[in-house]
């Protein structure tokens, strides 16, 4: 156990990604990680740019996913809204670049799409937490925002709901959202199917690794503390309201990345977002996934959405609504710690043990 | 005369090079050399079901037709027709993949003009041929879209001065609060105008509310000589079942209902009772071709017999793939930009809606059909029949904002606005 | 115009769909904790039996709607016995491999909301597959009332009266039946309401039938005013939520003082500028509600009453 001394520097470098409030801490976990990775980026190459172009959707849908798996899972806040700022994002970044179609333009757009997400999570949650609602009614709070923002939008047709050259469109939607470029004009860069494809793989990985050293850090810890105990956190002298409104905020980001990306991906954006089949959408697959875990939110996401997609005719519903029940009942804690804590030590036992665990965190565990 | 051709073998060498290569692109084209591909994307579950399954039957009908018959130009119709669930999302999914991986010769698509919208630009970064059959608000300029259904404007023109003539000019507006309700309100000012009415009041109600009490009461405040409704969904046909309930029977002017969700069959009488449909197709039009023996009703009713009602889209999506059979046949080619053109130079087709010794007219101009329009009555029965019919040119795109496309590639949607501007 | 009488009926009508919605949520949320997002197609469930019994099996119209309530009791309970309790995979599992399989859905409420969203779906799918995309309507009975050029459905106004005899009843079943009182022990306090030998199970089985019950009157007495298509129960779910949170803790007061507050909200907005404000009224006064009174009207009265006691 004088692993200290013998920290690697891979061990150091994974220390910060590991921790008890993430899933897989151990060397195998990380090359199934990385040949998982590895996996998702043959894809375009094994099936082609339509596929890469529909899988491109299922991983932006993943952002979503994580938004809300921060939110809830890590810091106990049980949000429908997160498409809210989904679609504000979306929207804005719409408006910025149907109106600037230069490629600084919709940089630009980007940017201030991804911003107006947080800052409308930024305020509804400070209207929120700040109001001091809690638990069911926060939740509530949110599905009513949704519901508001649905009807106000879908009734944004007709002339006057245009903002410089970029017509909200109602109901109809607000189509021709140019493609994604970022830079300047002569030296941006532009994405083809499969280029988007890898790009939003990258961001993705990049992001997931980033939630995962900010979860498995002392501030995750605050939040894991919010999340299952807020009165007690508050006093140990934390600022309860303030990690909530913050974590809020960044999950508004996050789920501003995946409305620009969404946008700019089918070059069109619409109320329906707003609606309460796609609001429910992020519920489930966090659900299903284990909202404690970041992974399994991305894992479910594709697995879900990659179903989903696949399944026409009419039981393609049923089959959805059926597995639902039997997941949520079945495995209340979702798929991925399911797999980590039944799963995985069963295979062990029958097949027999494969890896160490990297130094850091036998170490930990042996306290 | 050096050189690799200079000898025979090379010769030789090059033309069957040249050959495999031609025969090679003949078989990676997008239909085989034997069938011909259409996309038919319409919906048979969620929240448009109910109007998008005739839809899918009428074309499945068209098809087997015209197989029977030998297909078009000798070549069979295939059909990729995977259920959209309402869902636009998947809309975008399965156009991509109807383009890209099935290679279409031409698609029939949505219902919604949220549905159109979301997939135009698809449709137009493709260039694919697409048929657009749902009644909308009109003023799609587009040179890959073939908008084949009524426009507000027709629908709205057959109906609105025949009510102004039997009851008078005072007119209440109700209707539904997104798009397709606030333009077609638009035009109903529009044709007020035109025939010397007014317009007292509009109410615009958002699609998700299903409680008609104080809509009820505004109507009777304002006590119109008639009402103009473009209500749509399920959630507003309950608007009849209620108005009927209060005792409001003014008579009502309507683009959307019975035609396309057969409320006259569903409801109790006499809930659409003095209900004027201006539509170009319902199953109880009195031409020749939709009622007599083996015509349009019983050849559907055959092949479907479960099905409850004959829409108007259906027939829209019925026609317009016989006009397709008859542009691939005037161009003798399926490719796409040469049967665009076909469609261009001015395509007839003697459709169910149009009398004996009639046909309907495809205006190559604005890709939009010159309709025989009818005026349908609801007594209190619920019986239906024509008072009224009329063929009404497409006007709006040719005549007020100049659209045309033979001349000049455009991809637009225009509004009753710019009907304003340049009407002056 | 604001004509008194129009606001009173408009009001009344108001009232009575939001208390009708309401209240078969509000009895489930409040005693079991579970959230019901399937609460809408157990309405329509309601609806079609209803319209079903009187135009398939040609029942009168009253008949017709006590079959379509008894028929979407009988439903709750089976789905409280199999997904809520897990009471019937429970026994297979003790059966087959010895122990329970899954956990009650009592008092967690995010996987109740998403278990009753999976519910929801195999539910309008199955009715459409089964029923088809709709079905014909039942007319509305009982003619209109007139006064002064304006007329109103008397049946809708007489649904007032029906809501406010369902809030009576379930009134007295709470204070008067054994059934209440073990509910309102179970309420206050689970644990010890099992120590002293009430049987929880049965007043939680018994609790969802009486809820899946009242959606079903619910239904079956908006049979003849609304479309029958499967997605019927989508547009009472926002207001049924919304009475149920602004509410609070109170099933009985709360849903009233919901429905009273939020239907004077709903009828004057909409009288004078028209469906959609009316909405958007509806909305936002809920957001607002739930911020100021977060524990909805029947919390805030309750912790006002416990302060002045303490103050003594």
């Amino acid at each position: 156990m004088a692993a200290a001394s013998e920290d690697s520097a891979l061990d150091r470098v994974l220390a910060r990604f590991e921790g008890p409030n993430t899933v897989g801490n151990s060397y195998r976990f990380w090359a199934l990680f990385l040949a998982g990775t590895l996996a998702l980026a043959s894809g375009p190459i094994l099936f082609g740019p339509y596929w890469a172009f529909q899988s491109s959707l299922f991983l932006v849908y993943a952002f979503l996913a994580l938004s809300l798996s921060v939110v809830w899972g890590y810091t106990g806040v049980l949000s429908f809204g997160q498409v809210v700022f989904f679609g504000i994002a979306g929207y804005t970044f719409g408006v910025v670049s149907v109106n600037f179609g230069t490629p600084l333009g919709i940089t630009g757009g980007v940017l201030t799409g991804v911003l107006a997400g947080a800052l409308a999570a930024g305020v509804l949650g400070y209207f929120m937490f700040y109001g001091g609602v809690r638990n069911v009614y926060v939740t509530i709070i949110t599905l009513v925002s949704t519901l508001v923002l649905h009807t106000f939008m879908a009734q944004t047709a007709g002339d006057k709901w245009t903002i410089g050259e970029a017509a909200l469109g109602g109901f109809n939607g607000m189509p021709t959202i140019p493609n994604l470029a970022l830079g300047v004009e002569g030296a941006a860069l532009t994405f083809g199917d499969v280029t988007f494809y890898y790009f939003v793989l990258g961001l993705l990985v990049a992001t997931y690794l980033g939630l995962r050293a900010l979860v498995n850090s002392d501030y995750g810890r605050v939040m894991v503390a919010v999340r299952e105990d807020e009165d007690r956190t508050r006093m140990f002298g934390y600022d309860v309201r303030r990690v909530k409104l913050a974590v809020f905020t960044l999950g508004g980001a996050l789920a501003g990345v995946a409305g620009v990306l969404n946008a700019t991906l089918n070059n069109y954006m619409s109320p329906g977002v707003f609606e309460l089949t796609f609001a429910s959408l992020p519920v489930i697959w966090v659900s299903v996934g284990g909202r404690k875990s970041l992974l399994g939110a991305v894992v479910a996401t594709l697995a879900i959405e990659f179903l989903r997609f696949s399944l026409t005719g009419e039981l393609a519903f049923i089959i959805v609504g059926v597995l639902l029940l039997v997941f949520i009942l079945g495995l209340p804690g979702g798929l991925v710690p399911w797999a980590d804590e039944r799963l995985v030590p069963w295979l062990e036992r029958t097949v027999g043990s494969g890896g160490a665990s990297t130094p850091a965190t036998t170490t930990e565990e042996s306290d | 005369m050096s050189g690799p051709l200079s000898s025979r073998r090379g010769f030789m060498a090059a033309t069957t090079t040249l050959a495999g290569t031609a025969l090679a692109g003949c078989l990676n084209s997008s239909s085989s050399s034997n069938t011909i591909k259409l996309g038919i994307l319409e919906d048979r579950s969620g929240n448009f079901s109910l109007v998008g399954s005739p839809k899918h039957k009428a074309s499945l009908l068209a098809i087997e037709e015209i197989n029977n018959n030998g297909g078009i130009n000798g070549k069979e119709i295939e059909v990729f027709d995977p259920d959209p669930q309402s869902d636009n999302t998947r809309y975008q999914d399965l156009t991509r993949r109807a383009i890209k991986q099935e290679r279409v010769d031409a698609l029939w698509a949505g219902y919604s003009s949220a549905t159109r919208e979301a997939i135009r630009p698809i449709i137009d970064r493709e260039d694919q041929l697409y048929f657009y059959t749902t009644q909308y608000e009109g003023g799609v300029c587009d040179k890959n879209v073939f908008a084949v259904g009524p426009t507000a404007r027709q629908q709205l023109g057959s109906v609105l001065p025949y009510l102004v003539e039997e009851y008078g000019s005072d007119i209440y507006t109700i209707a539904a609060d997104y798009n397709f309700g606030q333009l077609s309100a638009d035009w109903v000012k529009v044709l007020a105008n035109e025939n010397d009415a007014n317009v007292i009041g509009e109410e615009f109600i958002p699609l998700s509310n299903s409680q008609f009490g104080s809509t009820i009461n505004r109507i009777q405040e304002a006590d119109p000589d008639f009402v103009m409704s473009m209500l749509v969904g399920a959630n507003h046909t309950s608007f009849y079942e209620q108005k009927a309930s209060a005792g409001l029977d003014v008579p009502i002017g309507t683009s959307t209902a019975m035609a396309q969700g057969y409320e006259h069959r569903r409801l109790d009488p006499p809930a659409m009772a003095n209900i004027y449909a201006g539509v170009n197709y319902m199953e109880e039009i009195p031409t020749k071709r939709n009622t007599k023996e083996g015509g349009f009703v019983d050849r559907y009713f055959n092949k479907f017999p479960d099905a409850p009602y004959l829409n108007e889209e259906a027939e829209n999506n019925y026609f317009s793939i016989y006009m397709y059979k008859k542009a691939v046949e005037q161009a003798g080619t399926t490719e796409q930009e040469a049967v665009k053109e076909a469609l261009e130079s001015g395509i007839t087709y003697e459709a169910p809606e149009a009398p004996e010794g009639e046909s309907i007219k495809l205006d190559g101009a604005t890709h939009h059909v010159d309709h025989h329009m009818w005026v349908m009555r609801a007594d209190e029965e619920h019986n239906v029949e024509a008072v009224e019919d009329r063929v009404i040119p497409e006007t709006f795109l040719s005549e007020t904002v100049g659209c045309d496309l033979t001349s000049e590639d455009e991809e637009t949607q225009y509004t009753p606005q710019d009907f304003y501007e340049e009407a002056g | 115009m604001v004509n008194g009488l129009n606001l009173l009926f408009q009001f009344l009508d108001s009232f009575a769909f939001i208390v009708l919605a309401a209240a078969g949520l509000a009895i489930i949320f409040g005693i079991m904790g579970v959230i019901n997002l399937a609460h809408g197609e157990f309405i329509m469930v309601g609806a079609y039996a209803t319209t079903l019994a009187n135009i398939e099996y040609g029942l009168p119209l009253p008949a017709a709607m006590l079959a379509g309530v008894l028929v979407t009791a009988l439903f709750g309970l089976v789905v409280e016995r199999v997904i809520i309790s897990g009471w019937l995979p429970n026994t297979i599992g003790q059966l087959t491999l010895g122990r329970n399989v899954i956990e009650p859905l009592y008092d967690r409420l995010a996987d109740s909301m998403v278990a009753t969203w999976g519910l929801s779906l195999v539910m309008v799918q199955g009715v459409r597959i089964l029923y088809g995309n709709s079905l014909d309507q039942i007319g509305t009975p009982l003619g209109n009332i007139a006064y002064s050029g304006f007329t109103y459905s008397t049946y809708r106004v007489s649904l007032a009266g029906v809501a406010l005899a369902v809030l009576l009843v379930t009134f007295l079943v709470f204070r008067y039946t054994e059934y209440g009182m073990r509910a309102r022990a179970t309420i206050q306090d689970e644990d010890t309401a099992r120590a002293m030998g009430v049987d929880t199970e049965r007043t939680y089985m018994t609790t969802f039938a009486i809820g899946s019950g009242l959606a079903g009157l619910t239904g079956a007495l908006y049979a003849p005013t609304i479309t029958m298509v499967p997605g019927l129960g989508s547009s009472f779910l926002v207001e049924a939520f919304v009475a149920v949170v602004v509410g609070g803790p109170s099933v009985v007061l709360g849903t009233t003082l919901a429905g009273g507050l939020l239907g004077t909200i709903n009828a004057v907005f909409s009288n004078v500028y028209g469906t959609f404000v009316g909405r958007i009224a509806l909305l936002v006064t809920a957001i607002v509600m739930i911020r100021f009174l977060p524990e909805g009207i029947t919390g805030f009265v309750e912790r006002v009453r416990e302060r002045r006691q303490e103050g003594v």
